[in-house]
């Protein structure tokens, strides 16, 4: 199926009533109000699009509609009746199917005993395989793929076919409702041909479907109305029709220029020097510079292999090929305590599972790779409460009590934890990977401040980000890495978010250079993987273990 | 920042009450051994004598310090359900040293212990084997080892040293007493003073972020096998100078009880929450309700099936308390 034929998906009986409505929910974290007053309806027979930026309440909008998340207040109600909110089972019994990105599956299980788990076929107290394994064949043909053996191991499927077996799972129940969590995100172009005419199938069968999408062309392929969230509000509600850059403009908003500070006004000798790094399957022939007083971009697709080289910058894994020096001296492949000895210090990509001793005190996490500065024969704990209280006062994390739970932080101040944690140890150099993801705009503008005072010292800084805008707005020198290798570098003060993305997808620099920051640039960004990019790594599995 | 946060006050409050859990947990359970008492001195004439305080306080203290090594390991996360097969192990090692003397033989122990942890560790940390599995296998070999050594008969020890180390009186209290209560010190001043300590702690919390902030995570997953085997070693010392001889079959069921009495402490399984203080009051209450039993005269078979409940129950009410 080509895009040409597009239009034609698009479902033609939409019902008049909605199935679904979401009515006025709210939903706060510490620190966030991830939903503020949201109003959502869904018919019947229509492909219902939901977009924003990251951070905008998409995620909690779904887990508000499939229960896995109970709202502060409002409701969701399906034919008019609310569903008991918080109770994922009750949103199932009732019709509500919910595709994850990360798919759901029992990894190890067979594609058949997946798709039936938990409402297996049963006959005289035991399974009826043989009704389950047909009816899990009914179902692949049913999506087209006929060639899914209901016998094989899940593990063993591609990323295409698994998700595939969550929606044959999904749709065994008798949806009324499927949810769908950027289900193109893992799929390649003709995958997502298969995936898009399905579910205009599905629609046209009365299926209500809600489809989350960072990739436009997609809304204009398949939608019927689309929906933007924009800071947990509905800030949009209408036919899908609308061109690419209308609905940009309604997702991004307001520009937030002043929200970061100066860039460098001259930059050092070179402290970090990376030549050659490699690492097989993730990453090939790296080399990159970070100078006193600068700070440096690494922008790329999701899976282009960012994390993976910083974190071997820092020693957590060891490369194959490459050097790391910092200030001219060579740092011991894959060790993190010579890292840290030689002033790298990495803040990483998910603060709560790996950078806080979440059940710990700010003091601790803050003073954790410091400890030997409080020892004098023994821990010195005043010593040690005294110095993390400066860092975190000195960050104006709120609160800088130093005996508050990390636990009970908002994502904003959890990151100031981190990075009072290395301001305290002593760094050169600090690595900081998606230091603002799922942070808010004023929590972020501080984040700035602060990495950028760092440099503004002598200090040199490397920030892996999947937010163009970010990127562009804040570094000095942005490198551009895909598929694993270091594919050109742009000068912040002139770079566009459309120069970056072109390269990251794979333009020349002169074409990226050339290119103009169009609408379905900005949002396309990195969670969007591009459809005709083939990657030449093996793409890990996106199932995770069941819980 | 401020228009976002729906109260910043509130923050700050919550993480401050919740602070003071774990200490308020310690003290409750300090409050239950008291009650505990209480009801034992007006339930039966025999439980507040010097004597049967004495005896409860030595029958503590092998079991005590294999809780503490125990603590450690379940601090990081692991499991060690071989200290009593290390047990009956150590103390035959030493019995067949008895000619050369006491202090061989305490040193053999001790070395003993020391070499089976390091098994345990290795197995774990080199040999990527999860502690549940690697020390099931030790409870296995390391009984098979005691009796293989001893030949299935125990072996009379007579040792100056060691009778003295496990009987001899000091102010009126038997040695093993001052034993635990010098080996529950130190490992409350290692876990909460040193930089060592702290990472037993992170390793357990959270290891990826022990390991981004330069903790050989590897190394202290060793080195708390490596304790708990010590801490085996220094027990076997106490119960064979207690007994006057090395049993192959001693120490049978001790890792539950050490466990048992860790967890009931306050010690999380999934590693990160425990302390020392905790795990010593979980050895007292066990001990001291037995020691009730006993005067009461209730049924072996039936304290068994206490024990179990009273486990559930601790757990089950830490629970509670954590939530609210």
């Amino acid at each position: 199926m080509s895009s040409s034929a597009a239009p034609a998906l698009r479902p033609a009986h939409v019902a008049e009533g909605p199935v679904l409505t979401v009515a006025g929910v709210t939903k706060s974290y510490p620190g966030v109000r991830a939903l503020d007053g949201v109003d959502f309806e869904v018919r019947a027979g229509e492909v219902h699009c939901l977009l924003g930026q990251n951070g905008a309440g998409k995620s909690t909008l779904i887990k508000v509609i499939s229960g896995l998340v109970a709202p502060d207040t409002g409701a969701v109600l399906l034919r008019g009746e609310p569903l008991a909110p918080g109770n994922p089972v009750d949103s199932l019994r009732r019709g509500i199917a919910t595709i994850y990105q990360e798919l759901d599956l029992v990894p190890s299980m067979k594609a058949y005993e997946n798709v039936a788990l938990g409402h297996e076929t049963k006959g005289g107290g035991l399974l009826r395989r043989d009704a389950d394994i047909a009816r899990a064949r009914e179902l692949f043909t049913q999506f087209g793929h006929a060639e899914i053996d209901p016998h094989a191991v899940v593990a063993d499927l591609s990323p295409a076919k698994q998700q595939m077996v969550s929606m044959a799972r999904a749709l065994s129940h008798d949806a009324s409702v499927l949810v769908l969590d950027e289900p193109s995100a893992i799929l390649d172009g003709e995958e997502v041909d298969t995936l898009l005419a399905l579910v205009a199938r599905l629609a046209e069968q009365g299926v209500a479907i809600v489809y989350i999408t960072h990739r436009l062309d997609e809304v204009a392929r398949i939608g019927s109305r689309v929906t933007v969230l924009k800071n947990g509000q509905t800030v949009y509600e209408g036919p899908a029709d609308s061109s690419p850059a209308d609905l940009v403009e309604k997702m991004v908003g307001k520009a937030v220029t002043d929200v970061f500070p100066p860039r460098a006004a001259g930059v050092g000798d070179p402290i970090l020097e990376v030549s050659g790094l490699s690492r097989a399957g993730e990453f090939d022939d790296v080399s990159l510079t970070v100078r006193a007083g600068e700070l440096v971009g690494v922008a790329g697709l999701v899976g282009a292999g960012r994390t993976e080289i910083v974190r071997c910058v820092y020693g957590l894994t060891k490369p194959a090929a490459g050097s790391v020096t910092m200030a001219g001296k060579p740092v011991r492949p894959g060790s993190v305590r010579h890292a840290l000895a030689a002033g790298l210090a990495l803040a990483p990509e998910e603060r709560k599972s790996q950078g806080l001793v979440l059940d710990w005190e700010l003091d601790k996490n803050v003073s954790l790779p410091s400890l030997k500065r409080f020892t004098r024969g023994l821990l010195r704990p005043r010593l040690e409460r005294a110095a993390a209280e400066e860092q975190l006062r000195r960050l104006d994390t709120r609160p800088a009590d130093p005996s508050a739970l990390a636990r009970t932080l908002s994502g904003g101040n959890q990151q100031k934890v981190v990075l009072a944690r290395w301001l305290l140890h002593g760094c050169k150099v600090m690595l900081l990977d998606e230091p603002t993801r799922g942070i808010d705009v004023e929590a972020r503008s501080e984040i700035y401040r602060q990495i950028r005072a760092f440099t503004q010292n002598g200090g040199g800084a490397l920030v892996v980000s999947s937010d163009l805008p970010e990127l562009v707005g804040l570094c000095d020198r942005i490198v551009v890495v895909r598929e694993g290798r270091v594919v050109g570098e742009v000068a912040g003060a002139t770079a566009t978010e459309a120069a970056v993305l072109a390269l990251a997808l794979g333009a020349s620099l002169d074409e990226a250079l050339a290119a103009e920051p169009t609408a379905s640039d900005l949002v396309t960004e990195a969670a969007g993987e591009p459809a005709p990019a083939k990657r030449a790594r093996p793409r890990k599995t996106p199932v995770r273990k069941a819980p | 920042m401020t228009a976002l946060l729906d109260s910043p006050e509130a923050a700050p409050a919550d993480a401050s009450a919740r602070r003071r859990l774990p200490h308020l947990s310690s003290y409750s359970l300090a409050g239950v051994l008291l009650l505990l008492c209480v009801i034992a001195t007006a339930s039966s004439d025999a439980f507040l004598t010097r004597d049967n305080l004495t005896n409860v306080l030595t029958q503590s203290s092998v079991i005590g310090i294999l809780t503490v090594g125990m603590t450690y390991v379940i601090l990081t996360g692991g499991i060690d359900l071989s200290v009593g097969s290390m047990l009956a192990a150590c103390s035959i090692y030493m019995g067949l040293q008895h000619s050369s003397g006491g202090v061989v033989m305490l040193l053999a122990s001790l070395f003993g212990g020391i070499v089976l942890g390091a098994v345990n560790g290795l197995a774990i940390t080199w040999g990527r084997v999860v502690p549940f599995i690697a020390t099931l296998a030790m409870f296995s070999s390391a009984r098979g080892l005691a009796l293989y050594m001893s030949d299935n008969t125990p072996i009379t020890v007579s040792s100056s040293l060691i009778d003295d180390l496990g009987t001899k009186r000091v102010l009126g209290l038997p040695m093993p007493i001052y034993v635990f209560v010098v080996v529950a010190v130190v490992a409350w001043v290692v876990l909460n003073r040193t930089a060592f300590g702290r990472h037993v702690v992170a390793v357990g919390g959270n290891a990826e972020a022990a390991r981004a902030s330069g903790i050989r995570v590897e190394r202290v997953q060793f080195a708390v096998y490596v304790i708990s085997g010590l801490c085996v070693g220094i027990g076997a010392v106490l119960l064979t100078g207690r007994l006057g001889s090395a049993s192959p079959v001693t120490g049978s069921g001790y890792e539950l009880d050490a466990i048992a009495a860790a967890v009931i402490g306050g010690a999380a399984l999934n590693g990160g929450k425990g302390g020392i203080g905790g795990s010593v009051l979980g050895v007292l209450l066990f001990q001291v309700i037995f020691n009730l039993f006993n005067l009461l005269d209730v049924n072996t078979n039936l304290q068994n099936i206490l024990k179990g409940v009273i486990i559930l129950a601790a757990v089950v009410l830490q629970r509670r308390t954590r939530k609210a």
